[in-house]
């Protein structure tokens, strides 16, 4: 593979011309706007929209009365209402939708639907939904979903341990902050149907929850949603689609929704802040004997991927290292919050933070290098995954750390600024891809030849951003042998592309090239096949080649030439479909694949301040070979810089189920300023007889970054942490406690 | 011109944009972003993201000087000079645009007009930046993809281009 390709979809977007669905108009559009609820949680008494009527140019406004099918959404479980009827849970409810002739008059006529409330009390923290004489969110309690898991007897391990760790860790609600914000334009079809132009991780998914909600077939849906304009997960979940739709079909206009920044931080679902007790023992020697977790994720008033996402952070509760005695209870707590959702890491982010930590606390504990206790603890090539399941075997645990270990080693840093402490810290991850046992997790591709005589490489996947025409383009050139400009790229269409299941879960590059894989050489064949009868050279001389078919160094036919002479009929199409790999062992949600990440970060920390600045952001990687290097890179890079914001500032904070931060003049995203010296190493050594490819790298770059820079922290300092993103004012209080003062600098904790 | 619901006067703002002379129809509450968007120009390269100025996804340059177009009237450029995405590389690609691409500067592109026209303008007031002056100049521009070094590689290289 060349590796250093340029992506296809570039000069689009370096000069502005790439039209992202939000950027689409069509004659005789209208506009359309969502009136969210006054109240983060309410009983609705009364929806008034006369006065709204009467303004000119409002077209049709729209309430829960006018869904013709499910009165929900949800991935899973359809639990979110489209249109709020009797009650409002969050902020974030939709109670009307208007179209209209301007976005202006939208938005005056939103402000003209008369909604009167009850109030009710607001469950903004999971402890509150718990409590005994809390309100119940739904029928059943506040409980979403329970997880657990358990591997011998933590009780009785705790009993040999001669160290024990226990502390409570708390992490927060992280915003996607996709430039893009959610939208585009539905339009209606003459026949009846619609076609649905808004960004989704999943177009199929859309079209199956959207005919659930329209009461249309399936096939009177069609969905474009590709290109986007970022996602992270954030737009895996539908969000406005349902009301441009319902617009669109009342009105028979296409209609434009394209939400604002603000009104995309109100509505848009977040990273699951978690809090997570753990208690860890080991004996003398640094082993790790017993593992207790308590996990209590804020989930919001509904489902979506909740309920997947804690069993993840369950499964990934002990990560990449093997203890003996496990014990693991999760619940997932329904409150008048933001809905929490899939977000880049799927809840592995979260526990690795608290898993990290606990292992440096121990290290300290026994008297050990951490380095040297997580090696003692490590899993091994053969080892079974975290939840006792089989799994393809790896190396990868150990090799990112000898990376990392190899780096700590080298790194020289400059003498202690006045007032400035510096410090290094190393965390890992280990991280599923795919969707896991029991999840229907279906993939699949198809080859054609076009009628312009271009090789058509069609997937059910969209682009994001990561750069998935980029791996399909440099996957079917190694698998085709011919060069880009044979090749065309259909994908993010449901007229035009087979299922291949959604575009998450670092399962793209993994099911591209298996897809490719199991097609290629049945379309060589066929192609090959053709051109002899064609060319009436021995079928078994030719081969594929740069802009045609070849016999040895001679090209005897174009594609395109190959292509005219062939019916439409004979024409070559090659479909294949076939599930992510999973383990064989029956257990719910467990992996096979499985990356790994060893991080390495330093920082400078203000005393004057208690600013953390990180310095260098070092990244080893195990996933395989690496498809394209810019688009690899740029995946570590970006992942890594989004976990420093998570580290270190952004926290989407709530009071009372409002939002503190309705922009981004509050909510504090890294910038070019923020990023320290970034390093990548990929690791894509797999064992011998490794059949599974290049895996999936969309996730493993943001999973461990957060640990690194707190062991940072604490080297710099002596100081734990057990909240992010780290408060200044915590490392201010801290720094006091010890004793030392700015006018009195003072080594605080001798550690080094 | 943007539909509006109020009775505001439409008024003719004389441009120059792109290099082009052209008078475009705006209302007096249209931004600048709204008109170049989707009044008549259609220059849907500019992007609006966070609408206050904070994001930079709607950098064009106003008589050279880079802007949020988002903060800016339309009727405050009558006269000027004014250069978006489109009117950057047109015939060639500029070698800003070149290097983006082959540094891996971006990933999915929203950003990427507005950050291109930020690092126009800080190559049009210096043409050899050092990396602080790289990152002053580029941060009032947010990307949520790259961890921006991509984006540093890419106007290290098209520094080494220019010369």
């Amino acid at each position: 593979m060349s590796k250093s390709r340029k992506r296809p979809d570039g000069n689009d977007k370096v000069t502005g011309q790439l039209a992202y669905l939000t950027d689409r108009t069509f004659p005789e559009m209208l506009y359309a706007k969502v009136l969210r609820s006054a109240y983060p949680h309410a009983r609705i008494r009364s929806i008034c929209t006369e006065r709204a009527k009467e303004l000119p140019g409002v077209k049709a406004i729209i309430t829960h009365q006018d869904v013709p099918g499910v009165n929900g959404f949800g991935i899973i479980t359809p639990d979110q209402p489209v249109f709020c009827d009797e009650t409002v849970r969050f902020i974030g409810d939709a109670v009307a939708a208007v179209a209209a002739t301007s976005v202006e008059v939208a938005e005056e006529a939103i402000k003209r639907i008369d909604v009167t409330y009850d109030v009710l009390s607001v469950l903004d923290d999971p402890a509150k939904s718990l409590a005994k004489d809390a309100p119940k969110l739904r029928d059943d309690g506040n409980v979403l979903y329970k997880k657990s898991f358990t591997k011998g007897d933590v009780a009785e391990g705790f009993k040999h341990c001669t160290a024990v760790v226990e502390e409570t860790y708390h992490v927060p609600r992280q915003m996607h902050a996709y430039m893009e914000t959610e939208g585009g334009v539905v339009v209606p079809e003459a026949d009846g149907g619609i076609t649905v132009y808004m960004g989704t991780q999943h177009g199929f998914k859309d079209q199956f929850q959207l005919s659930r909600i329209l009461d249309l077939p399936k096939e009177s849906i069609r969905i474009v949603s590709s290109p986007m304009g970022g996602s992270f997960g954030g737009k895996d979940e539908l969000n406005v689609q349902p009301y441009a739709a319902l617009l669109a079909l009342k009105t028979n206009k296409p209609v434009k929704l394209h939400q604002t920044r603000a009104e995309s931080v109100i509505s848009s679902i977040k990273r699951h802040p978690m809090a997570i007790t753990i208690k860890t023992g080991a004996d003398e020697t640094g082993k790790v004997i017993a593992h207790d977790v308590k996990i209590v994720a804020d989930t919001g008033p509904y489902a979506t991927l909740g309920p997947a996402i804690l069993d993840f952070a369950v499964e990934h509760s002990a990560g990449p290292y093997r203890f003996e005695h496990v014990a693991v209870d999760g619940t997932s707590v329904l409150t008048n919050n933001a809905v929490s959702g899939e977000f880049r890491g799927f809840g592995g982010n979260q526990i690795t933070f608290a898993l990290e930590n606990q292992m440096d606390r121990l290290a300290e504990q026994v008297g050990m290098c951490p380095l040297a206790l997580r090696k003692l603890n490590l899993r091994g090539e053969h080892d079974l995954g975290p939840l006792e399941q089989r799994i393809v075997p790896t190396t990868g645990a150990s090799d990112v750390l000898e990376n990392v270990e190899r780096l700590k080693d080298q790194l020289e840093f400059k003498k202690d600024l006045p007032f400035v402490r510096t410090g290094v810290g190393i965390a890992m991850a280990m991280h599923g891809g795919g969707l896991g046992f029991g999840r229907l997790d279906g993939a699949g591709g198809r080859l054609s030849l076009s009628d312009e005589g271009k090789i058509d490489v069609s997937f059910g996947f969209e682009e994001v951003g990561q750069g998935i025409v980029a791996v399909i383009e440099e996957l079917t050139i190694a698998a085709l042998h011919c060069d880009e400009n044979d090749i065309t790229i259909t994908i993010g269409d449901t007229n035009r592309v087979p299922h291949s299941g959604s575009t998450t879960a670092s399962r793209g590059t993994s099911m591209v090239w298996h897809a490719l894989e199991r097609m290629k050489q049945e379309f060589k064949e066929k192609l090959c096949e053709q051109a002899a009868l064609i060319t009436d050279e021995p079928v078994n001389d030719l081969c594929l080649g740069t802009g045609g078919i070849y016999k040895g160094e001679e090209q005897v036919l174009t594609y395109r030439s190959l292509r005219e002479q062939v019916t439409s009929e004979a024409n070559v199409v090659v479909e294949t479909s076939f599930d992510f790999p999973t383990t064989p062992d029956e257990v719910d949600g467990g992996h096979y694949l499985y990356t790994f990440a060893g991080v390495l970060a330093a920082v400078e920390v203000d005393l004057l301040t208690g600013q953390v600045n990180v310095t260098h952001l070092h990244q080893a990687i195990s996933a395989g070979e690496v498809v394209n290097e810019l688009g690899y890179k740029g995946q570590i890079e970006g992942g890594g810089v989004m976990s420093l914001g998570y580290s270190i500032m952004e926290d989407m904070g709530m009071e009372q189920g409002h939002y503190l931060k309705p922009n981004f003049d509050t909510y504090m995203l890294p910038t070019i300023s923020d990023v320290p010296r970034l390093s990548v190493d990929a690791i894509e050594k797999l064992p011998d007889g490794d059949v599974h490819g290049p895996r999936g790298v969309g996730e493993i770059g943001t999973v461990a970054v957060a640990p690194a820079i707190t062991k940072a922290i604490h080297d710099a300092l002596g100081i734990w942490i057990n909240k992010i993103p780290v408060d200044p004012s915590t490392i201010l209080q801290a720094i006091e406690k010890e004793g030392a003062t700015w006018w009195n600098e003072q080594p605080i904790v001798s550690h080094k | 011109m943007v539909e509006r619901a109020t009775d505001c006067k439409p008024q003719m703002i004389s441009m120059t944009l792109n290099g082009e002379r052209v008078s475009i129809q705006a209302n007096e509450t249209d931004r600048l972003t709204d008109v170049l968007r989707h009044g008549e120009p259609s220059l849907t390269g500019t992007k609006l993201s966070c609408g206050i100025g904070r994001c930079g996804a709607c950098s064009v340059l106003v008589n050279g000087e880079l802007v949020n177009s988002c903060l800016l009237m339309a009727y405050q450029v009558e006269g000027a000079s004014v250069t978006t995405i489109e009117g950057v590389g047109k015939g060639s690609l500029d070698p800003i645009q070149i290097a983006f691409m082959e540094e891996g500067g971006f990933q999915c592109g929203y950003c990427t007009p507005g950050m291109v026209m930020a690092v126009k303008a800080l190559l049009l007031e210096n043409p050899e930046p050092n990396d602080e002056q790289i990152v002053e100049g580029l941060s009032g521009n947010i990307c949520r993809c790259t961890g921006y070094e991509g984006i540093k590689r890419a106007v290290r290289a098209a520094i080494r281009k220019q010369n």
